[in-house]
């Protein structure tokens, strides 16, 4: 059995998510190239998509937005108690030249931004990419680090940091009794 | 070896059809008067059933050709375990029995190794080709009691006819494999829903059916016996059934595992439900059994086909058919039939015993003072769990391991001698 | 869902649940092969053997290309049943492919149930290339996957398969793909390839190409094999085409936007005429590139669930 406890509550997680997505438009938008948000399934995605409509409201520019699973590219597939469901992947445009922003809810060990790096590079060749994440937990394994972030917890690796939009939105901590 | 006194005993000779409670004497080998005993040996059977030793027309020993799967020491113990005490040894031995000399070497390598009674079945055509006769006048002064080529069947009626002729004017039963084989070509499984869906090659049951219609017309010509082996579908019964109502001398017989399972156990591909004629249909299957209680069928035998593990973990296609039966054969017709009522355990007895008995032309097959003390103890509420592990047969391939079954045979004895005891 | 079988053996063992899956995964997997690099690293350090013990062309190529695309080491193997019939047994030797740290065994074989009897015996993966006439569970995937792609799903939508019904594992393995996701299907050719017994799980039977096709969405033509003519199940094959064989004149009573499928090779003017096969109605060869996308995902699904 586990126990959900609350880190962030939704009115402190929503005006950081916009504070984020303004940092990243202004840090971009003079440049010559687009940015295009590039949403890592499965929460990934609905963060990008909040930050994506974030800039439209604000600005009436509309950032490309990509989604990509990268179940295929994992490395620890046969390690894995549960097969990981493959989830859309959907890039609406050419990434070559690109300044793709990745996004996920949480950076943990940096093993998934590993595996997206190399998704992504396997659709052409961007110019840079970069990375956004909502919650950083301060501790990767690989030398992978956040270029915006929304809130740095540090607790201990055995308690897993759930992000949720949708019902009671927040930021929580999943305790295993 | 002293004499024996079972007391409290339910007695039931089915030839003589005997069903009381009772005293049984054994001295010297035979069926004694109680009263004449000296200092016997007193074994109380209240509870139990006593009844003369089984006969099983239908059984492979395996010996010689292939006595990695079965012999005739490890075969005849098999039986004992079972409650058989004479067994009909089926030809198709490598070499087959189609020579005087091949009896001759069943019947010593009997005499020195089998625990029960073994008879010997001769080939009705040479190497059970189906092509020539075999020398069955021969065959008869070495000792055979039958002819058979089961496993095959002779498809040249002519043939056939000219063997119940003769067959007749040496005394000899015919107990025959009925198979068509153009309508079984190349079929591993019953033709049915489950070989449709299984994608198997089937076996017609008018393949079977058009020869027990055939064996009916020559019985009927000549006038001679002839037993269907191992009958396996609803028609077969019906014919037979028709057959006996208008005095044709023709006898069917039953397996356990016909009257037990269908062929939709093959969709596990276990090669322990590959058998010919094969598992049949549910329809089938009551048919059998109901054709077993109207006496349409009057004959249970166990097609005792031994295989070893190794040429049975194969494909279904390339396994062997064939299953053992001889250590289950009592505990299923018990369960499937007794238990759930459909015959009683005298009826039961009858095809185990004086139906057999009738086919092989054995006479005094009964509990009368003077015969041979061939007897077999059972205790009818016993209720245990099928462990091929404990088998006294060589083989194992059984498809009832871990079934739960009722009626145990308990103790066997062959001419006063114990030859198995639980 | 969640994927948990170590083996594809027949789609009858699997729920209407696990086939849509394996769909969903297999439509991903088929953007894998639109893009320029047409891999991916989901199968890397795997090893898979393709053990093929009955000759195969299309279904061995489509499923090493698959294993490629999944990054997976491959070797090949082929044998004679025969060969192993007189010799060591066949679980002797997948025993052996096995201790070799083998993942995955991709097996073809004449035998019905082959697979699934090894697949008892073995702790690595085992997917059924095709049991006799038993069971073809990816071929008969990627046709669900091409109808679903081509009509959106499968709730009343009425499927024909017209040919050797008797002794074709694809017609099996779609007829139980196609009942567990609602489709109607009927099963058509000479009453002495297709037996009534299909009616026994709610095909519907018939002998009448016409009867049989007329309100059909899809039609799925199987190939005929010139040695059922010799086996005495019809006249000739020009006689087969005359009653079973469709051309461009079906098209008088067949649905304008009917799919024609057929599983390959197709014997051209028998079973179909060359001129539908090459049709707009056609999706022969969509068939084929779906086949690569559904083996990918049935590779990843249960390479995932081996013991390690």
């Amino acid at each position: 059995m586990s126990s959900k406890k609350q880190l962030i509550p939704a009115e402190k997680m929503w005006p950081e998510i916009k504070r984020m997505a303004m940092a990243i438009h202004n840090r971009y938008i003079n440049l010559e190239e687009d940015y295009a948000f590039v949403g890592i399934q499965q929460l990934g995605v609905p963060l990008a998509e909040k930050l994506q409509e974030i800039i439209i409201n604000e600005t009436g520019y509309t950032p490309a937005l990509a989604k990509l699973d990268i179940s295929m590219y994992r490395d620890d597939i046969s390690n894995r108690k549960r097969l990981p469901l493959i989830r859309e992947t959907d890039i609406p445009f050419d990434v070559n030249d690109k300044i793709l922003v990745l996004v996920d809810d949480v950076l943990s060990s940096g093993r998934t931004i590993r595996a997206a790096l190399d998704a992504i590079t396997d659709y052409g060749r961007p110019k840079v990419i970069r990375l956004a994440v909502l919650v950083d937990r301060g501790n990767p394994e690989f030398p992978i680090h956040a270029d915006f972030t929304g809130f740095d917890i540090d607790i201990p690796a055995e308690n897993k940091i759930v992000v949720e939009f949708e019902d009671e939105p927040g930021i929580y901590c999943k305790e295993w009794n | 070896m002293s004499d024996i006194l079972f007391k409290n005993a339910r007695i039931i000779d089915p030839v003589r059809n005997i069903d009381t409670k009772g005293d049984l004497g054994v001295s010297d080998g035979r069926i004694a008067d109680c009263g004449k005993l000296k200092n016997p040996e007193v074994i109380d059977l209240a509870g139990k059933v006593l009844t003369h030793g089984f006969l099983d027309v239908h059984v492979h020993l395996r010996q010689p050709g292939n006595t990695n799967a079965e012999t005739i020491a490890t075969g005849t113990m098999a039986a004992a375990a079972g409650g058989f005490t004479t067994i009909v040894a089926m030809p198709n031995t490598k070499p087959a029995a189609d020579t005087v000399g091949a009896i001759e070497l069943l019947r010593q390598t009997a005499l020195q190794q089998a625990v029960v009674n073994v008879l010997p079945c001769g080939c009705m055509t040479v190497n059970s080709e189906g092509k020539e006769m075999a020398p069955i006048g021969s065959l008869k002064s070495a000792g055979i009691a039958a002819l058979s080529d089961d496993g095959k069947c002779v498809q040249d009626h002519a043939l056939m006819r000219h063997i119940v002729e003769y067959a007749k004017s040496f005394d000899l039963p015919i107990l025959d494999h009925c198979e068509e084989t153009t309508l079984a070509a190349g079929g591993v499984m019953n033709e049915g829903k489950w070989s449709v869906l299984l994608g198997f090659n089937g076996i017609s049951g008018a393949s079977e059916e058009l020869i027990v219609a055939r064996n009916i017309i020559l019985s009927r010509m000549v006038d001679w016996k002839i037993h269907m082996q191992h009958i396996s579908v609803k028609e077969s019964v019906e014919l037979i059934r028709q057959a006996r109502k208008r005095g044709i001398k023709v006898t069917g017989e039953a397996t356990p595992h016909h009257i037990t399972l269908t062929d939709e156990k093959i969709k596990t591909f276990d090669t322990n439900y590959k058998m010919n004629p094969p598992l049949r249909s549910e329809e089938d299957r009551v048919a059998l059994i109901e054709g077993i209680a109207d006496d349409s069928i009057t004959v249970i035998a166990t097609d005792h086909a031994p295989h070893t593990t190794t040429a049975k973990m194969v494909e279904f296609d390339y396994a062997p058919f064939g299953i053992i039966g001889l250590e289950t054969a009592f505990p299923l017709c018990y369960t499937e039939l007794v238990k759930k009522g459909v015959i009683g355990l005298p009826k039961l007895l009858e095809k185990l015993i004086a139906g057999p008995a009738d086919v092989m032309g054995i006479k005094n097959f009964d509990l009368s003072e003077g015969n041979a003390a061939d007897i077999v103890i059972i205790d009818p509420d016993a209720q245990y769990v099928i462990d091929k592990e404990s088998f006294k047969s060589k083989a194992r391939n059984t498809p009832f391991d871990g079934m739960s079954v009722f009626g145990r045979i308990e103790r066997t004895l062959v001419n006063g001698k114990t030859v198995y005891q639980l | 869902m969640q994927w948990n079988r170590k083996d594809l053996l027949t789609l009858y063992d699997l729920s209407g649940e696990e086939i849509e899956y394996l769909l969903d995964t297999a439509a991903e997997f088929k953007k894998v092969s639109e893009r320029s690099v047409k891999k991916v690293p989901a199968l890397r350090g795997k090893t898979v053997v393709n053990f093929f013990v009955e000759p195969s062309t299309r279904t061995r190529v489509s499923f090493e290309l698959a294993e490629q695309r999944l990054s997976a080491d491959i070797v090949n193997m082929q044998a004679q049943a025969s060969s192993l019939l007189k010799g060591e047994t066949l679980l002797d030797t997948v025993r052996n492919i096995e201790a070799l740290q083998v993942d995955l065994v991709v097996m073809r074989h004449a035998a019905p149930g082959a697979q699934s009897f090894i697949a008892k015996h073995l702790k690595c993966g085992v997917i059924n290339a095709g049991d006799g006439a038993h069971a073809h569970p990816t071929q008969a995937l990627l046709d669900l996957f091409t109808i679903r792609e081509k009509k959106g799903g499968f709730k009343g939508l009425k499927v024909a398969i017209i040919g050797d019904i008797l002794h074709s594992r694809v017609a099996r393995s779609n007829i139980w793909g196609l009942l567990k996701l609602g489709a109607e299907v009927t099963v058509a050719g000479p009453a002495t390839l297709v037996p009534r017994e299909f009616e026994s799980i709610g095909v519907r039977v018939c002998h009448d190409l016409r009867e049989a096709t007329s309100d059909a969405d899809v039609v799925n033509l199987l190939r005929i094999q010139h040695e059922r003519q010799n086996a005495s199940f019809f006249p000739s094959t020009g006689e087969y085409s005359r009653f079973f064989g469709i051309k461009a004149d079906s098209f008088k009573y067949l649905k304008k936007d009917v799919l024609i499928m057929h599983p390959g090779p197709i014997n051209r003017d028998v079973e179909l005429a060359g001129d539908v096969a090459d049709g707009p109605n056609s999706v022969i060869l969509e068939q084929v590139t779906n086949g690569l996308a559904v083996r990918m995902a049935v590779l990843y699904s249960v390479s995932g669930c081996v013991q390690k």
